[in-house]
């Protein structure tokens, strides 16, 4: 862990509205609320997008459709999560850059599935066109889905993970 | 219902599952994944039904695409939701605010299923009725509210 690192979490954690979220027992929550309203949006909108790659679930929009009326909302949902996930890190945030779980869910997991997903959104206009979607869609589609799922297991391992007296 | 609570937090098989840190982690992911699909497939036709999302589609269209997902997002919340309340089930019953989180994740079902069976028949109409769009808002204000009383069972209750 550099030095570096740790002196700008803990500046971070000191600052004034930090402290203000991670010391009450209602805004906690309200900035937990902002992170899972907008994950709901963001995951959700990707999984069906994802399915539809897939060819799983019904056929009634091709994945260009889909994807095209799914876009506008779902980076919303991007947007409103890193909002809620940056003030949910402000307030602990010594804790988290020494935990394991939540460096390789930042570092590794959260940009890999960023990639795919834009691609995936960008090639749904080719490889959605019509009702069935080629093999790379279905082989984009799963990788999305099973990076996004792996995103949530480093999330929920966190806990596990955390430094004892941080 | 406490008898209930207790014999079933008692039972072998659920002592055995939440007792393990790698089932318990999975039953999160589970309940994670499940309620995003249900609460980000819910929100989109809610938010088409109010004309602010996927104007290039019907209505109708987005439903039939979308709400297979809520139903599959809803199986898997379920499941894994009552294993996790298993483990902690008379704690959780217990808890004022769990009650509050399942009384309002009822009526957040109920509207999602309302506005399921009419959005065809509010299609058909020249343009959307104020009643439908109101029951989209509700919907969405339903779901935004399960969130947070979820939230607030662990914080207030300390349970979960």
């Amino acid at each position: 862990m550099s030095a570096s690192l740790m002196a700008f979490a803990k500046w971070l954690q000191d600052t004034h509205w930090a402290q203000w979220i991670s010391g009450s027992n209602w805004v906690y929550p309200f900035v937990q609320l902002t992170h899972f309203s907008g994950l709901s949006l963001w995951i959700g909108t990707n999984f069906a997008l994802d399915f539809r790659l897939l060819g799983w679930g019904k056929k009634r929009q091709t994945a260009a459709d889909l994807s095209n009326s799914l876009f506008a909302w779902n980076w919303t949902g991007f947007c409103i999560a890193i909002c809620g996930g940056f003030m949910l890190f402000a307030a602990s945030a010594t804790k988290y850059v020494v935990n394991p779980a939540f460096l390789i869910k930042l570092g590794i997991l959260i940009p890999c599935a960023l990639v795919v997903h834009i691609i995936n959104q960008k090639k749904s206009r080719t490889w959605g066109a019509s009702a069935d979607t080629p093999r790379i869609a279905k082989i984009f589609g799963l990788l999305e889905l099973l990076l996004w799922l792996g995103v949530m297991t480093a999330a929920v391992s966190i806990p596990t993970f955390e430094v004892p007296g941080l | 219902m406490q008898h209930f609570c207790e014999a079933l937090q008692q039972n072998s098989w659920i002592i055995a599952l939440n007792s393990s840190i790698v089932i318990s982690s999975l039953f999160e992911l589970c309940h994670y994944a499940g309620f995003f699909l249900v609460v980000g497939s819910t929100a989109l036709v809610d938010l088409r039904v109010l004309g602010v999302a996927g104007r290039s589609q019907t209505a109708t269209a987005m439903s039939e695409q979308l709400f297979p997902w809520m139903w599959t997002g809803l199986i898997f919340a379920s499941v894994s939701g009552f294993l996790m309340f298993a483990g902690d089930a008379t704690d959780f019953y217990g808890a004022s605010l769990f009650r509050v989180k399942m009384l309002v994740l009822l009526a957040a079902l109920a509207a999602g299923i309302f506005v399921q069976w009419q959005v065809p028949r509010w299609d058909r109409r020249p343009t959307m009725p104020l009643g439908a769009k109101s029951v989209a808002l509700v919907s969405l204000l339903l779901w935004v509210a399960t969130i947070l009383a979820a939230l607030e069972v662990s914080a207030i209750n300390g349970v979960g």
